[in-house]
C-alpha cells in the first residue's frame, strides 16, 4: 500500500457505527467545486448532500461505504474494514464497494447526478422521506429593507427585536449541531445588517454552505460585494423584477433602485460567488419577461430564477395577480429561451398541477418544502415553516428542537394536511402537494391552525 | 489444596463457559418447549453430543439469527460439527464469540422469525478430555455433563428436557452407576439398551428450565476407555463441590456483572446482516410518453436503427417517400401535414434535402444531437432504470401482440401499428424474419412510399382491436408480399441507411457522443468560487431531492 493510500485509510478509521450528525468532507476541486456533507441519521441511514441541494439517501451499508469512498479508501482496505462488521464474504463487500465508490465519484466528477449514467441510483417518490431536520435554514436577519416592493411577502407591520451578532452565531452553532448544512441570509434586506460579513465568515468556518438573498443594491459597492465573497459566501440571489428600469423601480417602489441592482449583479458576477437572479412574475412585469431574459443573458447571469406571487404580507393585497393557468406560456417561453441561451432556469413556486404542471416543462417537481427541507428563523429567533409563513414553531435559541420540528403545524405541513378535498384522487397530487399552503384556496385552513396554536 | 486448584479452575470454567449467551444488542426473547440431548460416551474416551432444540420465538422479538452451543472442553474439531435448522444445513458454524468453548451457528436466511418456531439440530463428535477418575472408586471413570443453557433474559417458559447418556459399547448392565440426579429430575433415570446395544440412562423433566444448568453424571469401569483419555486423578468431588459452592456464592454478584459486560461488548461485535448498499434520490420514477424514437435513444440503440425508425415514422405519416432504396434517397410529400411531425422528423427530412453527402451526414448528426439532448432533458428528474424497464416491457408486449396474432391479416396490422416499438428489440432482425418468413404478409398502407417499385394502391385495413363481435377481415384485396421478402425489406432498411447515408457507423456515432457526452472537464483551479446552494445544476434541481423549492424567491 502506498503512503497516500495508507494515510487516507487512517483518516477513515473512525469506528463504525458513525456518530449521528453532520460530516463535512474536503471540497471537490474539479470544474464544479462541490461541497460534500454526509448527514448521518438514526440507525445509520444518511443523506449525502452535494452543494446543499442534491440530496441522496443512503442505507446503512451505503452510508459506511460512502464515508470510506469519500476518503478514497482503496477497495481492498474498505472491504477489510467492513467485513469485520458484516456476515458476508469480503469479496462481496469489495465488489459492492467498488460499484458504490464509482457511483459516488462519477456524481462528484460530473457535479450532479445523472440518471443516465447512474442507473443504479434508485428513485424515491417525492416528499415521502421526512428527515430529522431540514437541509436548509433561511436566516431572516432583519425585516428592514431599502426597497418597498408592493408584492413583498414580508408583513410591513411585523416588528420584532433582532438578535445580536453573537446570538446569530449561537444560532449558527445550533444549526450545525442539528446537521443542517446550508444557510441562506435573507430578510428584509440582509445587507443592511452590519455584521453580515462576520456571520458569513463564522458559518463558513463551521463548514456550512452560505447563500444570500438580496435586492443587490448594496452590492453596487464593489468593495462590499468582494468582502462578502472574501468572507466565504458561496452564492448570491439577486432580485430583479424587470430589465426595464421603469417597471422594476415601480414594482420595488424606489426610484433609482434598478440601476443599483444592475450594478450589484455586475459586481456579484465579478466575484467568484455563484450568482443567480430571481424575478416574480406579476401582471406588472410579465410582458417584459423576454426583455429581462435577454438582458440577463447579456449580463452573463448563469441561472435565472422565476416564481409567482406569494400570498403573504403585502402579497395578499396585490390586486390582480397572475393566475396559475397564466403561468404556462411564460414559463414555456423562459424554458425555450434558456435552452437556446445555455442558461439554467429554476422555477420555485408550488402550484396546483391541474392549473400549471411544472413537470410538463421539465422544471422538476415543485411542491411545498416548508418544514420539510427548509425552515426560516426570524430576526428575533422565532422559527417559521418558511420565510413567508408567519406562524412561529418556537424559538430556536430557547425551545427544544424536537418541539419545534414536531410542532403540529410543521407536522401538518409535512404530511400535507392542508390539501383541499377538491384534490381528491388526483394522480398528480403526490407531486403537486396541493400547491402553496398560503395560496388563497387554503386560506381557511391557515386560519384554522392559527386558532389551534 | 494446591493439587486441587487447577481442577477448581477447570470446573469454574466449565460452569462459566458452557452458558449460552445469545447476546447481541438485539431483543432476543424465546422459549424452548422441548430439548433432547444425547451424550454418547465413546470407547475411545471421547464424547459425542447431539442436540435437538425446539425454539419458539416471541412475536415481538428479533429473529433468532444465531445460536451458541456450549461444549465441555476445547478439544473438538470445529469442522466436524454439523448443524441444521428445520432440516436445512447450517453453513455458518464458527467458534462462538460468547462462549469460550462453544460454537456459534449462524442461521442466516433461515433465522427463526418472530412468532415462528424452528428446530435446531447439532451434532458435535469426539470431544476429548471429558472423563475423570471417579473419586470414590479409582477403577471407574466419571462422566459428568451439563447440557447447554441459555441466559434467563432471553429464554422463558418451561422446557421438556431429556438428557440421554449412551455408555461405551461393552459396558455390562451391572457395571455402571448413575450419579445423583439434578434436583428437579426423577432420582433415578430410565435405563435400557439403545439400538446399538449400549446401555443408556435417560433423565427427563417436562418442566425444566432452559436457563438452568443441570448436571448429569455416570461412572463406569475405566478399562472400557484408553488410559490416555482420562484427564486427571480422582478427586474428592464432594469436597471440591463444597469449596466450589462457597466460591460461587461469593462470586455470583461479580460474575453476574462480568457476564453482562462481556455480553454487551461481544454483542456489539456481532456481525450484522449484510444488506447491499443502496443510493436513492427523490424523483419521478417512470417517464412516460416518450416516442419510440426517443425510447430508442434512451435504450441506447444503434444510431442507424434510430434513423431507420425515423424514416419509417415519416413514411407512415405520409410526409415523405423513398425514391431510391440504395443509396437511400427520399423526397418530402408536399401535402404532408407538417404540424404532425416532431422536430427530429422535420430535421430528418431537411437533412435529406441536402444533396452533399457529407453535409447531409452533418445535418443528421446535428439532428441526433438535438434528439439526445431533448431526451436527456425529458428524463431530468425521472428514473432511467425504471423508465428503461418500462419501455422494454412495451417492446416485449408489442412483439407479443404481433406473435400472438391469430391470422396473417391481424399479424400484419399489429406489426404496422407497433413497427417502431418492435424495432427496439435487440433480436429485432431475426425475430422479424422468424415471424414473417412463412406465409404472405399484407403490407402496410404506406408500403408504396417505402418501396418505390411497389404499386401504390389504396388499401382498407379493418380495425380488429375492438372487443366487439369478431369481424371478417377484408384483406383479400390488400397487397401482399411473400413473408420472407417483407421481412428482408424491413430489416434491410437499417442496412441501407447505414451503408448509404451514415457511412462508418462508429465515426458517425462518435461525432455525436463527443457532443452529447463530452469527456469530463479537467481539474482546474476553477473560474468561479462555487456552484453551491444556488442550484446551479438544473439536472439535480429537476428532482424533488433538491431543497430549492421556494428558496427565498418571491420578492
Amino acid at each position: 500500500m502506498r503512503f497516500s493510500q495508507w494515510f487516507q485509510s487512517k483518516r477513515a478509521e473512525t469506528p463504525f457505527p458513525l456518530s449521528q450528525g453532520l460530516y463535512r468532507f474536503p471540497t471537490i476541486e474539479n470544474s464544479y467545486h462541490i461541497t460534500v456533507h454526509l448527514r448521518v441519521e438514526a440507525e445509520q441511514h444518511a443523506s449525502l448532500i452535494l452543494n446543499g441541494n442534491t440530496i441522496l439517501q443512503l442505507n446503512p451499508t451505503a452510508t459506511w461505504m460512502t464515508y470510506l469512498a469519500l476518503y478514497n479508501v482503496p477497495a481492498s482496505v474498505a472491504a477489510q474494514k467492513l467485513s469485520i462488521l458484516f456476515s458476508t464474504s469480503r469479496a462481496t463487500i469489495e465488489r459492492d464497494y467498488r460499484q458504490l465508490s464509482h457511483t459516488i465519484h462519477s456524481i462528484l466528477g460530473r457535479g450532479h447526478l445523472c440518471f443516465h449514467d447512474n442507473p443504479e441510483v434508485e428513485t424515491l417518490f417525492p416528499f415521502q422521506y421526512h428527515p430529522s431536520a431540514p437541509y436548509r435554514m433561511d436566516l431572516a436577519l432583519t425585516y428592514q429593507c431599502n426597497n418597498q416592493c408592493f408584492h413583498c411577502y414580508n408583513d410591513p407591520n411585523r416588528t420584532v427585536s433582532p438578535l445580536s451578532i453573537e446570538q446569530w452565531k449561537a444560532v449558527i452553532d445550533r444549526i450545525w449541531e442539528l446537521g443542517i448544512p446550508h444557510i441562506v441570509f435573507t430578510g428584509g434586506e440582509p445587507t443592511l445588517v452590519e455584521g453580515l460579513t462576520l456571520l458569513i465568515e463564522y458559518a463558513k468556518q463551521k463548514g456550512l454552505i452560505t447563500g444570500l438573498n438580496t435586492n443587490g443594491r448594496r452590492l453596487s459597492d464593489i468593495g462590499y460585494a468582494q468582502s462578502l465573497h472574501d468572507a466565504g459566501l458561496d452564492h448570491i440571489q439577486i432580485t430583479l423584477e424587470s430589465a426595464n428600469p421603469t417597471v422594476h423601480d415601480r414594482i420595488v417602489q424606489k426610484n433609482g433602485a434598478w440601476k443599483q441592482t444592475i450594478t450589484g449583479i455586475q459586481n456579484a458576477l465579478k466575484t467568484q460567488c455563484f450568482v443567480m437572479t430571481n424575478t416574480t412574475l406579476l401582471r406588472e412585469n410579465f410582458d417584459t419577461l423576454p426583455q429581462t431574459l435577454n438582458y440577463l443573458a447579456e449580463l452573463g447571469v448563469p441561472t435565472i430564477g422565476l416564481n409567482a406571487l406569494i400570498y403573504s404580507g403585502k402579497g395578499c393585497s396585490v390586486a390582480q395577480p397572475l393566475t396559475e393557468t397564466e403561468l404556462f406560456p411564460l414559463l414555456k417561453f423562459a424554458q425555450d429561451f434558456v435552452e437556446q441561451s445555455g442558461q439554467k432556469l429554476i422555477w420555485y413556486t408550488p402550484t396546483h398541477y391541474c392549473n400549471f404542471d411544472p413537470m410538463s416543462l421539465n422544471l422538476g417537481v415543485k411542491g411545498c418544502t416548508a418544514a420539510l427541507f427548509n425552515l426560516c428563523i426570524e430576526p428575533n429567533g422565532e422559527v417559521l415553516p418558511c420565510q413567508s409563513y408567519y406562524q412561529s414553531l418556537g424559538n430556536f435559541l430557547i425551545d427544544d428542537w424536537e418541539s419545534i420540528w414536531h410542532h403540529p403545524l410543521a407536522e401538518a405541513l409535512r404530511t400535507r394536511q392542508y390539501i383541499s378535498e377538491q384534490c381528491g384522487d388526483c394522480l398528480l397530487l403526490s407531486q403537486c402537494g396541493g400547491g402553496c399552503p398560503l395560496a388563497p384556496t387554503q386560506i381557511n385552513w391557515q386560519t384554522f391552525f392559527r386558532m389551534e396554536a | 489444596m494446591l493439587k486441587k486448584c487447577p481442577l477448581l479452575i477447570l470446573l469454574i470454567g466449565l460452569l462459566l463457559f458452557t452458558i449460552n449467551l445469545p447476546g447481541l444488542a438485539q431483543t432476543y426473547r424465546f422459549s424452548i418447549p422441548k430439548e433432547i440431548v444425547h451424550a454418547y460416551w465413546n470407547e475411545d474416551g471421547s464424547l459425542s453430543l447431539q442436540y435437538e432444540i425446539w425454539f419458539a420465538n416471541s412475536p415481538s422479538a428479533d429473529p433468532i439469527d444465531f445460536v451458541d452451543i456450549g461444549i465441555p472442553t476445547r478439544y473438538y474439531d470445529l469442522n466436524a460439527v454439523q448443524a441444521y435448522v428445520n432440516g436445512i444445513p447450517i453453513t455458518s458454524i464458527e467458534k462462538s464469540p460468547y462462549v469460550t468453548n462453544g460454537v456459534a451457528l449462524g442461521l442466516g436466511t433461515n433465522a427463526i422469525r418472530p412468532g415462528e418456531t424452528g428446530v435446531v439440530t447439532v451434532f458435535i463428535p469426539n470431544i476429548q478430555q471429558v472423563l475423570y477418575v471417579d473419586s470414590s472408586d479409582a477403577s471407574y471413570v466419571s462422566a459428568v455433563f451439563s447440557p447447554t443453557w441459555f441466559g434467563s433474559e432471553y429464554v422463558s417458559g418451561l422446557t421438556n428436557l431429556t438428557v440421554v447418556f449412551h455408555l461405551p459399547k461393552g459396558v455390562l448392565p451391572e457395571e455402571p452407576r448413575w450419579h445423583q440426579s439434578p434436583s428437579s429430575f426423577p432420582s433415578e433415570p430410565q435405563t435400557g439398551l439403545d439400538s446399538e446395544g449400549r446401555i443408556f440412562y435417560s433423565w427427563n423433566n417436562p418442566q425444566a428450565s432452559a436457563s438452568t444448568q443441570y448436571k448429569f453424571g455416570a461412572s463406569f469401569p475405566k478399562h472400557y476407555v484408553p488410559e490416555t483419555a482420562i484427564v486427571a486423578q480422582s478427586i474428592n468431588l464432594d469436597a471440591v463441590m463444597e469449596i466450589l459452592f462457597t466460591l460461587i456464592c461469593a462470586a455470583i454478584p461479580l460474575l453476574f456483572v462480568i457476564l453482562i459486560i462481556y455480553s454487551i461488548v461481544k454483542a456489539q461485535r456481532r456481525k450484522l446482516e449484510y444488506l447491499p448498499p443502496k443510493i436513492a434520490i427523490e424523483g419521478n420514477g417512470i417517464k412516460r410518453g416518450l416516442t419510440a424514437v426517443e425510447a430508442a435513444i434512451l435504450l441506447e440503440q444503434p444510431l442507424d436503427k434510430v434513423l431507420t425508425m425515423i424514416l419509417f415514422s415519416v413514411l407512415k405519416k405520409g410526409a415523405a417517400r423513398v425514391t431510391n432504396k440504395n443509396p437511400l434517397e427520399i423526397v418530402r410529400e408536399t401535402e404532408a401535414e407538417i404540424e404532425k411531425l416532431r422536430p427530429y422528423e422535420l430535421k430528418f427530412l431537411e437533412a435529406f434535402e441536402i444533396s452533399d453527402k457529407k453535409k447531409r451526414q452533418e445535418a443528421l448528426q446535428q439532428m441526433i444531437i438535438e434528439l439526445v439532448k431533448s431526451v436527456q432533458n425529458k428524463m431530468r428528474g425521472f428514473s432511467r432504470k425504471e423508465t428503461v424497464a418500462y419501455y422494454r416491457e412495451i417492446v416485449k408486449r408489442a412483439w407479443q401482440q404481433v406473435e400472438d396474432a391469430a391470422t396473417p391479416e391481424v399479424k400484419s396490422e399489429k406489426f404496422d401499428q407497433a413497427l417502431e416499438w418492435t424495432m427496439l428489440d435487440k433480436d429485432y432482425d431475426d425475430r422479424t424474419r422468424r415471424v414473417f418468413e412463412s406465409g404472405p404478409v399484407y403490407v402496410p398502407t404506406w408500403w408504396h412510399r417505402y418501396d418505390p417499385l411497389f404499386p401504390s394502391r389504396p388499401v382498407s385495413i379493418p380495425s380488429t382491436s375492438s372487443p366487439s363481435a369478431p369481424q371478417t377481415p377484408t384483406y383479400t384485396s390488400a397487397p401482399r408480399l411473400p413473408g420472407a421478402d417483407f421481412a428482408a425489406s424491413i430489416v434491410n432498411g437499417v442496412q441501407n441507411l447505414s451503408g448509404s447515408v451514415i457511412g462508418n457507423l462508429s465515426d458517425f456515432t462518435s461525432k455525436i457522443t463527443n457532443k452529447t457526452n463530452p469527456p469530463p472537464a479537467p481539474s482546474t483551479s476553477r473560474s468561479y468560487r462555487s456552484s453551491s446552494g444556488g442550484c446551479a445544476c438544473a439536472c439535480a434541481c429537476a428532482c424533488a431531492g433538491c431543497a430549492c423549492a421556494c428558496a427565498g424567491g418571491g420578492r
